[in-house]
């Protein structure tokens, strides 16, 4: 596979991931805006997903109905769900021949549903959980469609490999900075802030049927990082990580295999062989930090000797 | 309103062949559809127009313009109305492209080995070495099964007689053959059972075609050779052709910077290392092919593509320096060369150009300024063309001070009426001018013509123009079994 084309394929997947990582999150952060106002707040969102200067975002980050259409539609800000999803598209279009017809119309639609101009209406006016819940499908209508049509190839390892990396990577920032909104309170047992954590990564009714004592912020971080049937848990991110990359395994590759697949299986252990209570003890923040520190080397590496073209 | 009223309505412009209407009324051809929509309301001719509109939409067959820094998709448009040509009007256009391309492509062996047209003086010397796309590069040089082109696309018009005329030759890199095959997927589903009732010969082997003969050119004697489709990226206006192209034939779609040369060899830079290519249809003009050859600031080809090429290393399709048989002061000679290659009678008529560089026909077309248009020698795509019947004074004095500067870069042609074919806007039907570009094959075993072909349609009313760049727009092309 041409090594463009992988490179195309990764960021397709990473792209999208990202967009259904803040659909999800801006979804739920509405529906609290809604409820308690003393524990809600847009500043995690705009920390994780925006480029915005501490004092910039604070000029916004009470009122709903300016940072959504700020994050799902304007133009000029870079981590916009249509910027994001533009760039899934434009990767998307020049690796046309290597996705089936049925994917690239999948995300030529979505790319043309999130540029109609009736959404800052809707957004701004009316409903925004309705048109955020039809952008949430077509993300879902994405993966559906990878799932059904594509082929089991490199092609298909690439996809995921920029899929479960990206989650990973998603996963580690909204638990640290959800946590660091708080300034790492243990104690903190506030309901709803750990139950609207949850719901933003589609995390709540595992919680709930894992853990039958209430809300405790060691379960929180437990879930999170360490429950292997979380399909956003690091953990299982990493697990998946490592299954599509080993897929790579080659004649012709062997040197760049052995060096990525060695720092893919040290965090996989680093994070399997953890406790809640380890973490705890070395500090949350600093154990998501050297997390977050060894995926990016894993995606630099993998820049450097499988999609390096030019 | 129903359908049946808005054929009532439709006029056919004075001295010009309309490919629906004669004097007698509806042609034979056509009664199938027109048949078919006397069935229709207005209503659901726009619900028509509506589908084929979002097909091309949602399946991204568009072509993005870059206005203040943001990209805008838009469609080719489309008119739903098919333009239907009969089984014995596409048995005489077969035969002539045939002829044509077969002559053009002995041309080229000729002028770049012996040069035998040159010594008899059938070809005048000098209309050759001034030609920008004469390549010294190519003489001598034996390509694979002494096939230059490929892949043609040559582009006809019919003139108020009915009869077929060469308009141009493509030769380098014609493009549109995407849209041939799109147009007839957006009939079937717009018309349902239209085309099998009708008889409708099927284009849908192009493709496999264009591949049997690219794995014939690999010099490799590989029962799997690598065949890739070099374009120059996603920025240009026929992207969305070559993404199609190559997923129809399942070949690996290329950019300049995927490919490096080594030791005379081609190969494409992939995640398990380099790979060897053996066949490239590329998309990129002969003057961006090579850096180390033609323009040095190019980025989309490939560094010592040239010396691999000449080695035999590689295929390249269509082969470099094609652009000496499609110049336009080549065509006017076209004819006397199948007289002198095949002793044969051009069966296509050429439209009587004027060469500028000579002085008595400058006079005449200095006079008849009114019923000419000039056309620049090496542009294409309708640009650099002035229509003398709707220039102004000011603009046919700039073009007369230019040619006379340069007589050499522009020819003269009667202004020709295209015949007319109806098309169905806001509601009605309109006359509009089109011709027809049918893509020819040149393999080892022969020329192969799809039966179809791209339908351009000049979309402004009276204009002759049908290029897309100025405004044109396409019709799905049927060709009937007999």
């Amino acid at each position: 596979m041409l090594s463009r084309v992988a490179d195309n394929l990764y960021w397709m997947s990473r792209y999208m991931e990202r967009a259904d990582g803040i659909l999800r999150m801006l979804k739920i952060n509405y529906a609290s805006s809604q409820d308690d106002q003393q524990e809600f707040s847009w500043k995690p969102v705009l920390r994780i997903f925006s480029y915005l200067k501490e004092e910039e975002a604070r000029a916004f980050e009470d009122y709903s109905r300016v940072v959504l259409p700020y994050m799902v539609i304007n133009k000029e800000n870079p981590n916009s769900v249509v910027n994001i999803v533009t760039q899934a598209r434009e990767n998307a279009r020049g690796v046309q021949d290597h996705i089936t017809k049925e994917l690239w119309q999948c995300l030529n639609d979505f790319y043309h549903t999130i540029r109609d101009e009736h959404l800052i209406r809707l957004l701004e006016r009316e409903d925004p959980v309705s048109i955020l819940d039809v952008l949430i499908k077509k993300g879902i209508l994405y993966y559906g469609t990878i799932d059904l049509t594509m082929a089991r190839g490199e092609g298909y390892s690439f996809i995921n490999i920029g899929k479960f990396l990206e989650r990973s990577l998603q996963s580690v920032d909204i638990l640290d900075v959800k946590f660091s909104d708080v300034n790492y309170d243990f104690a903190r047992t506030h309901t709803t802030y750990w139950r609207y954590l949850l719901l933003s990564i589609s995390g709540y009714e595992l919680y709930l049927k894992t853990y039958r004592s209430g809300f405790d912020a060691r379960n929180v971080v437990e879930l999170i990082v360490l429950n292997e049937d979380f399909p956003r848990s690091v953990i299982y991110s990493i697990y998946q990580l490592q299954r599509y990359f080993q897929r790579l395994r080659s004649e012709q590759n062997q040197d760049a295999y052995r060096t990525i697949d060695f720092m893919i299986g040290k965090i996989r252990s680093k994070i399997q062989y953890s406790t809640v209570e380890n973490i705890v003890d070395q500090g949350l923040h600093s154990y998501l930090k050297g997390v977050r520190e060894e995926l990016y080397h894993v995606a630099v590496a993998l820049d450097q000797h499988y999609f390096a073209y030019s | 309103m129903q359908a049946s009223e808005l054929l009532d309505t439709y006029y056919v412009d004075a001295n010009t062949w309309d490919e629906m209407y004669s004097d007698a009324g509806v042609r034979e051809q056509y009664q199938g559809i027109v048949s078919f929509m006397q069935q229709l309301t207005v209503e659901e001719l726009n619900k028509k127009e509506e589908l084929a509109r979002s097909l091309f939409m949602s399946q991204g067959i568009t072509f993005t313009v870059y206005n203040s820094g943001e990209g805008i998709e838009k469609i080719f448009p489309f008119d739903i109305i098919p333009r239907i040509i009969t089984a014995s009007e596409w048995g005489f256009i077969e035969k002539g492209i045939a002829q044509r391309l077969k002559v053009l492509n002995l041309f080229l062996k000729d002028i770049y080995s012996d040069r035998f047209i040159l010594k008899d003086g059938i070809v005048p010397v000098d209309i050759i070495y001034s030609c920008p796309h004469f390549l010294r590069e190519m003489y001598n040089f034996p390509v694979p099964h002494d096939i230059y082109v490929h892949i043609a696309g040559i582009d006809l018009i019919r003139n108020n007689d009915g009869s077929f005329y060469i308009l141009e030759d493509n030769l380098r890199t014609p493009s549109g053959v995407s849209y041939m095959l799109e147009n007839r997927e957006i009939t079937k589903r717009i018309f349902p059972d239209l085309l099998p009732r009708n008889n409708v010969r099927m284009v849908t082997d192009y493709p496999n075609i264009l591949h049997k003969n690219l794995v014939s050119l690999s010099p490799r004697q590989n029962r799997n050779p690598t065949i890739v489709l070099l374009t120059p990226g996603s920025y240009n206006s026929a992207y969305f052709e070559h993404t199609t192209l190559a997923r129809l034939m399942g070949v690996e779609l290329v950019e300049g910077s995927d490919l490096v040369v080594d030791r005379h060899r081609v190969y494409m830079k992939t995640t398990s290392g380099l790979q060897q290519v053996d066949v490239i249809y590329r998309r990129v003009d002969d003057e961006f092919l090579d850096p180390l050859i033609f323009n040095p600031k190019s980025v989309l080809g490939v560094a010592g593509i040239m010396s691999a090429y000449r080695k035999g290393n590689v295929a390249i399709v269509n082969a470099v320096g094609n652009g000496v048989a499609d110049d336009k002061a080549i065509y006017t000679h076209v004819p006397a060369m199948i007289r002198y290659y095949l002793n044969e009678e051009p069966l296509l008529k050429n439209v009587p150009t004027y060469q500028l560089g000579n002085r008595e026909e400058q006079e005449y077309v200095f006079k008849n300024m009114d019923k000419m248009v000039i056309k620049k020698t090496n542009e294409s795509g309708g640009y650099g063309m002035l229509m003398g019947h709707t220039a102004t004074a000011e603009e046919i004095i700039a073009y007369q001070n230019e040619i006379v500067k340069y007589p050499r870069q522009f020819i003269a042609q009667p202004i020709i009426s295209l015949s007319s074919s109806p098309c169905y806007m806001n509601g009605r039907l309109h006359p509009r001018r089109i011709d027809l570009r049918p893509y020819a094959l040149y393999g080892p075993e022969g020329i192969q013509i799809v039966p179809g072909g791209l339908t351009r349609v000049a979309l402004r009313e009276g204009s002759l123009v049908v290029n897309s760049s100025q405004g044109g727009g396409s019709k799905d092309t049927w060709v009937l079994a007999g």
